[in-house]
């Protein structure tokens, strides 16, 4: 057992973990982060996606250890004081989601894409969620979603 | 070297079990202690909006706000059962039982009502917007939510049950009417092959879907966006590879699927020709929308390169093949 420390969605947590539990296990079921989904456990379908310091990962494919000292934001951080976040009721408005397996890591996707590139064209936002896989939608409303939510303001 | 082609593809689809097969849908609905209305029923959703559907339709027969509908569904120790959600049947079958349970529960609160507001019979009761009134002398109402607390212990509700109709085909001959109704479409697709690497790339769609009545166009995109995507990966990707029975491709890194790059914007066409056995016109589209995208691209692929691929998926190494004999003249099935 090793003893990690990391925030996740603002909070501080220590977590003392078997040395060979991926991220993605401690965030589910050390820390009740349930929105991170498992799909592929081989880093290929996105499902698992978390925004780890600043950056969007695989956390099937991120070490429990390696995690020690991040920042970490999951689907559950976006909400604030009870009110979606902009790219969440983009999601509803459009009609973005279907089954919602892949929602959480594409509405990360698209976080972190709209955090770097507050504007970014149809191709770009394509692009930026190539590595989140949707059985259902065909992307085209999800694409859809993204587009109205660019540009938002985000306070935080 | 690029060669631009185009192609069509035309289905028709029958939706439900068919062939003669019991096929039942059930519901339940019921008056809830608050004044608002249950509806029990075993339809699932699993993405596709069934439960979004069963909302509208059981709101449009009540017409009643779906705020103060609740829909119980998806535990078989609390409702009746409707069959699965497959054969894009839910829309057309389900919708039916809660139509028709709507319906029959509409019945009974005009027979109650018309005891507790001591009326000679039940006609010309109004039930609307969580009201039962006579509707040439509306001081005579009383609201569900009053019929509610005067029932004490007496649940008001009914119970709807829609078999499809489906003959089941004669064996000898082929002949007969396996399936109702039936739902159309077709697909225009224009792409590029790369007669080098065998790439195909789509540039532009154009689909429409017959759905009888859109009762709700979001959905129906929605599945239109979802079929087209799952098409395009069975007809350019998708391959199981099994080899002596086992699956050769069986994580992502192999069995490639879509991804947001290989698709495009589609441009979607919804045809509305109500169906008069359907609830509210609605037919089922689940699986439909998958059916004329294969022929469409292959058409394309043909009309570009002509060459016939006529075993699935039409991979980069299979199309070039085909192209190289082609050329040489031989005359080989490609699959
Ligand atoms: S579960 Fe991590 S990428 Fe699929
Ligand atoms: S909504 Fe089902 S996988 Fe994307």
């Amino acid at each position: 057992m090793i003893e990690i420390q990391l925030t996740v969605n603002g909070k501080d947590y220590t977590v003392n973990i078997e040395e060979d539990k991926r991220l993605l296990d401690v965030l589910r079921e050390d820390l009740g982060f349930t929105g991170v989904k498992e799909g592929c456990s081989e880093g290929e379908c996105g499902a698992c996606t978390v925004i780890m310091d600043g950056k969007t990962v695989n956390s099937c494919m991120v070490m429990g250890f390696q995690a020690n000292g991040s920042n970490i934001v999951t689907i559950e951080g976006l909400e604030k004081d009870g009110q979606l976040h902009p790219i969440q009721q983009a999601f509803i408005d459009i009609g973005a989601v279907q089954c919602g397996y892949c929602t959480p890591g594409m509405i990360l996707s698209a976080k972190a894409l709209l955090d770097k590139n507050p504007n970014p064209t149809k191709e770009e936002i394509r692009e930026g969620i190539s590595g989140n896989l949707c059985r259902c939608t065909g992307y085209s409303k999800i694409v859809k979603a993204v587009e109205k939510a660019r540009g938002y303001e985000d306070e935080s | 070297m690029k060669r631009i082609g185009r192609g069509i593809g035309l289905s028709f689809y029958g939706t439900g079990y068919g062939n003669g097969f019991p096929d039942v849908s059930r519901a339940k609905v019921r008056l809830l202690k608050d004044g608002n209305v249950g509806i029990y029923v075993g339809g699932t959703e699993v993405g596709q909006g069934a439960r979004t559907i069963f909302y509208q339709i059981g709101s449009e027969t009540l017409k009643l706000s779906s705020d103060n509908i609740s829909f119980i569904t998806e535990d078989t120790s609390l409702m009746p059962d409707s069959g699965t959600a497959a054969a894009s049947r839910q829309t057309y079958n389900t919708g039916n039982a809660i139509k028709i349970a709507c319906e029959n529960f509409m019945d009974r609160l005009r027979e109650v009502a018309k005891r507790e507001l001591k009326l000679n019979s039940t006609q010309g009761l109004k039930v609307n917007n969580g009201k039962i009134y006579l509707e040439f002398f509306p001081r005579k109402v009383i609201s569900f939510k009053e019929l509610a607390q005067k029932q004490k212990g007496n649940v008001i509700e009914a119970e709807g049950e829609f078999v499809a109709q489906t003959v089941e085909m004669d064996s000898e001959t082929g002949q007969g009417a396996p399936y109702w109704p039936y739902t159309f479409n077709a697909c225009g697709v224009e792409l590029e092959v790369d007669v080098l690497t065998g790439k195909v790339e789509i540039l532009k769609t154009r689909f429409a879907q017959d759905v009888g009545r859109a009762i709700n166009p979001h959905l129906i995109e929605g599945q239109m966006d979802g079929g087209f995507a799952m098409a395009l990966g069975y007809v350019l990707f998708e391959d199981l590879n099994i080899n002596e029975g086992r699956i050769k491709n069986q994580k992502f890194s192999k069995y490639l699927i879509p991804t947001a790059m290989d698709m495009i914007d589609l441009e979607n066409v919804i045809v509305e020709d109500p169906e008069s056995t359907a609830p509210f016109g609605a037919k089922g589209v689940g699986e439909p929308v998958m059916i004329p995208i294969a022929p469409a691209i292959l058409n394309a692929i043909y009309d570009a390169v002509g060459v016939r691929i006529t075993e699935l998926p039409a991979t980069p190494e299979k199309l070039i093949e085909a192209i190289e004999d082609s050329k040489e003249g031989r005359v080989v099935k490609h699959g």
